[in-house]
């Protein structure tokens, strides 16, 4: 009987399991987590999208809002500036990331770990900052000014520069988890063969990083491309995509036009984010395989070549932010280079003020812990959970949109969603809780992914097993999953809490009087004029994320010589 | 058999178009040890999943000590269950995994604490409570996890390929300790296995089960005497074919003379294989010319494998060489040596024939 063979005898349908209270419970939970993203991200996407065929009365207009759009040399103009910004943004960062990430994992180059944590300061910076150096440093009246050659920072030069600066660590992180799960014995093998080493380098190195380096080259994309942060302070007259949203809502209030704009910045956006998945895929695949890790071997030129080249890039970085803090601390540049505070009274600026500043960190510590609760238990419930199969995939997919949709984008959004006056849900408008919201949802990707990982890292049978010995999951779950995780947990805490210090993007359109932030503060100052005091907020939100960075590595470390001491305790 | 302690009726599963179960039967008895045994792919896992409610069956009645079971999820069933990976939990010590599914169930703290000392002596583990499981070797990790499936006194043990992952030497100890385990408790088992050497020295019964179905049930001297069917005498233990046309009920020829056998189902001119175990094959004296069904044959090669030699022949004529084991001495007496001619001679009695499958 051939084994392909489709018989149906019996025409029955099939048993239907009896539901376990626990898996009730899951459904339910799974169900409310599922509501959020519904709420905080497919709703207001939905209103958003639905607006750019709307006119300003609510009157559905088909697609003449694009028309117009498209019928505007200005606005048009902004897409070819967009897609060269992060074309030029994207072979540079990568390059200079693979370098670096080359030396990091294949050179026996000394100091490693300072220059790695060097390159990952970025992150703990607003987009804005670099502008603001570049702006003390290549502008008019520039320290350096002479080096640009007569041309202008202001425009592409400085916004590529500032996303470079920006961009460097996510590419650097992808680049050295690439060439760090190369295999060394395909390396003793082209040896053995008597490969040269450029020969090794064109067939092995490269061809095992290449997954690596496109995911790099979209991440970098779609960064750069959406970063409202760098253009907005040192674009000048040259405008992009995200730039344009900002002005059409709030230069011209013109709601759907930003609409517009926000759907044909989508579009590259959500296209970089799916090609990136793909290669993700293919990139895991790679990963899991067994391998042999790759020690290099000491060559005293090559090692020498890579710490200049170190060097090289830290000082750039570190250049940027220490010029930043210069400017901060300038009594008044570039008359009075004598050093002070007075650029630290925000409260006499625009931006809020230090309240600013306390806000900022009370919203960044809402986002950290709500967000890693809320995360980290819909990560579980997805991976865990039985039944409601559709449901657990449409919720993986909400999961995965956040990466897509560029944070001014979701801010838009949120302002068409979350202020109509039928939604019962706008009394969160102005609040500090849709400022938390927005940020645990433009961060909501991440955050999942890395969950997802860890939980799929552990047995999957430890829920049939502890079903067996009829214990409720959420007794599994605290005492099982949670400690076992508790590393991933905390990294989705710091990531959550750092991006919410630094963000712009979404915030920009949700922020009230009351609830001003720090991130925002500097970009309202340097919009006024106030470019010092800028640099004193950005700072500010440098020392603090670098400070919480640090003081989260200590207590990790203390948890985890808690909670993880079976970890050390592997039998050689 | 009306006091079967688990009783499963019309048994199927699909995934999809997939049929990985196709109407399965089956009762065990209490106290039993019952093997599934069977290739990668052929649904014993699968059978397991059902019965312990973790991937439920799409059609069939799942009945425990009386008691339908077939849609209840696994928290309400009473089982405990051991995996290949052992599944411990890496954060809690040998005795909180133990007592894992003790201490909810209001037990007084001493009395959890006794049980778990008992357990571990059990499983020979008393003095490695404290430990994590990462600092104990794979048996000890894989007898924890016996420990704490049976800490809760279930009706029915579950063990999914629990030797798999360990090494040989350990596996064979482990097997003993395992079955001397379930003796004493006679707890009704039921062990997923692919390796038939584990099959045939743990069990009590062995289900043979093939592409989703079950091919033979019977106790280890069944299924390896008389196997029910031509997959189950080629996947348990080491065995002959020889094609040949049906003659007679009881004769089949092939290019190289007639074959008696001893089973009489078959019809004249049908297509047959006859099976027969390498131990079976009897050496003659070459030039012994009483025996009518004497084969002469040369020796291809001669394997040395301490108590006996395997042997493989090529019989003059046969389309095949076959394989013959043969103990020293006699391979000594008779002169068996590779490149010599042998004779033999194939008991009737010890060969099964089987219909040809399409």
């Amino acid at each position: 009987m051939a084994a392909a063979e489709v018989q149906v005898r019996d025409k029955a349908s099939p048993l239907k399991a009896k539901s376990s209270s626990d898996d009730k419970l899951m459904r339910l939970f799974i169900l409310v987590i599922g509501a959020y993203l519904v709420v905080a991200l497919a709703m207001p996407l939905y209103v958003m999208l639905s607006k750019s065929v709307l006119n300003s009365d609510g009157g559905f207009v088909g697609l003449s809002n694009y028309f117009a759009y498209f019928k505007t040399p200005s606005l048009v103009y902004s897409i070819k500036n967009s897609l060269f910004v992060g074309l030029v943004t994207t072979v540079i960062t990568v390059s200079i990331a693979f370098v670096l990430a080359y030396g990091f994992t294949r050179s026996r180059m000394p100091g490693k770990p300072i220059f790695k944590t060097i390159a990952m300061i970025p992150i703990l910076v607003p987009s804005l900052l670099p502008g603001i150096a570049l702006i003390y440093l290549f502008g008019r009246q520039g320290i350096i000014n002479w080096a640009l050659f007569g041309h202008e920072i202001y425009g592409p030069i400085g916004i590529i520069i500032s996303e470079v600066f920006f961009t460097l660590p996510h590419a650097l992180i992808i680049i050295i988890t690439a060439l760090s799960i190369a295999d060394a014995r395909l390396y003793e093998a082209a040896t053995a063969l008597r490969a040269s080493s450029t020969r090794i380098f064109f067939t092995v190195t490269l061809p095992g990083v290449r997954y690596g380096l496109i995911s790099a080259g979209f991440v970098v994309f779609t960064l750069a491309v959406t970063d409202f942060g760098a253009p907005k302070v040192i674009g000048g007259d040259f405008n992009v995509l995200a730039t344009d949203i900002y002005k059409q809502v709030i230069g011209q209030q013109n709601f759907e036009m930003g609409a517009v704009v926000s759907v044909v910045l989508l579009i590259p956006a959500a296209l970089a984010f799916f090609v990136d998945r793909l290669v993700q895929k293919k990139q895991i695949a790679l990963l899991s395989s067994r391998a042999v890790a790759l020690e290099p071997k000491p060559s005293r030129r090559f090692d020498n070549g890579m710490l200049a080249y170190a060097l090289v890039v830290s000082f750039f970085i570190l250049g940027i932010l220490g010029m930043c803090q210069f400017a901060a601390l300038f009594k008044f540049f570039p008359y009075n280079l004598s050093l002070g505070l007075s650029n630290y009274q925000f409260d006499l600026m625009d931006g809020g003020g230090w309240d600013s500043y306390f806000n900022s960190i009370e919203m960044a510590s809402y986002t950290a812990v709500f967000g890693t609760l809320i995360v980290f238990y819909g990560a579980y419930l997805v991976e865990k959970g039985k039944g409601l199969g559709v449901i657990r995939g449409a919720f993986q997919f909400l999961a995965m949109l956040p990466m897509a949709v560029p944070g001014l984008v979701l801010g838009l959004a949120y302002i068409f969603f979350f202020n109509m006056p039928s939604n019962p849900l706008n009394v969160l408008y102005h609040t500090m809780a849709i400022l938390v919201i927005s940020t645990i949802t433009h961060f909501y990707t991440v955050s999942h992914l890395t969950a997802t990982t860890a939980l799929k890292q552990m047995d999957a049978q430890f829920e049939s097993v502890a079903a067996s010995l009829k214990q409720p999951f959420y007794r599994t779950f605290l005492r099982v999953t949670v400690p076992v995780c508790t590393p991933a947990i905390l990294d989705i805490s710091i990531y959550l809490f750092v991006n919410a210090m630094t963000t712009v993007s979404a915030v920009v359109f949700l922020y009230s009087p009351h609830t001003t932030l720090a991130s925002v503060a500097v970009l309202n100052m340097d919009d006024a004029g106030d470019i010092a005091p800028a640099a004193a907020m950005g700072m500010m939100i440098f020392y603090t994320a670098a400070s919480v960075k640090i003081l989260h590595y200590f207590l990790s470390r203390g948890i985890e010589a808690k909670t993880q001491a079976w970890r050390r305790s592997i039998e050689n | 058999m009306t006091d079967a302690f688990l009783r499963i009726e019309n048994l199927t599963k699909n995934f999809g178009s997939f049929t990985a179960l196709r109407n399965i039967s089956l009762s065990v008895l209490e106290g039993e040890f019952v093997c599934f045994l069977g290739p990668s792919g052929c649904g014993k896992t699968t059978l397991l999943r059902a019965i312990a409610g973790l991937d439920i069956q799409t059609q069939g009645r799942v009945e425990q000590a009386g008691i339908d079971i077939s849609i209840l999820p696994p928290s309400e069933r009473d089982f405990g269950i051991v995996f290949q990976s052992y599944a411990l939990f890496p954060n809690l010590t040998v005795e909180k995994n133990v007592a894992y599914g003790l201490e909810s169930r209001r037990a007084a703290r001493t009395e959890v604490t006794t049980r778990v000392n008992e357990l571990l002596s059990l499983v020979d583990l008393a003095d490695q409570g404290k430990k994590y499981p990462s600092q104990l070797s794979g048996g000890q990790q894989q007898r924890v996890a016996l420990a704490r499936a049976l800490a809760t006194s279930p009706g029915l043990l579950l063990l999914d390929e629990p030797l798999s992952a360990l090494d040989a030497k350990v596996r064979t100890h482990l097997r003993q300790e395992i079955k001397h385990l379930q003796r004493r408790l006679a707890v009704t088992t039921i062990m997923v296995t692919h390796d038939q050497e584990e099959a045939l020295t743990m069990a009590d019964r062995i289900v043979v089960m093939n592409h989703g179905i079950i091919e033979q049930i019977g106790s280890p001297e069944d299924i390896y005497a008389a196997p029910a069917s031509e997959f189950v005498a080629q996947f348990i233990g080491t065995m002959n074919f020889v094609n040949v046309v049906v003659a007679s009920a009881n004769q089949g020829t092939h290019q190289g003379g007639v074959l008696e056998f001893s089973q009489n189902s078959l019809r004249p001119r049908e297509s047959a294989r006859l099976a027969f175990r390498p131990e079976d094959v009897e050496i003659l004296e070459k030039s012994d010319e009483h025996n009518r069904d004497k084969v002469l044959g040369k020796v291809v090669s001669a394997e040395y494998l301490g108590a006996f030699l395997r042997v493989t022949i090529a019989p003059e004529g046969w389309e095949s060489t076959l394989l013959a084991d043969i103990s020293t001495d006699i391979a000594a007496r008779f002169v068996v040596e590779a490149g010599g001619d042998v004779a033999f001679r194939l008991p009737p009695e010890k060969i099964l024939a089987y219909q040809e499958s399409e």
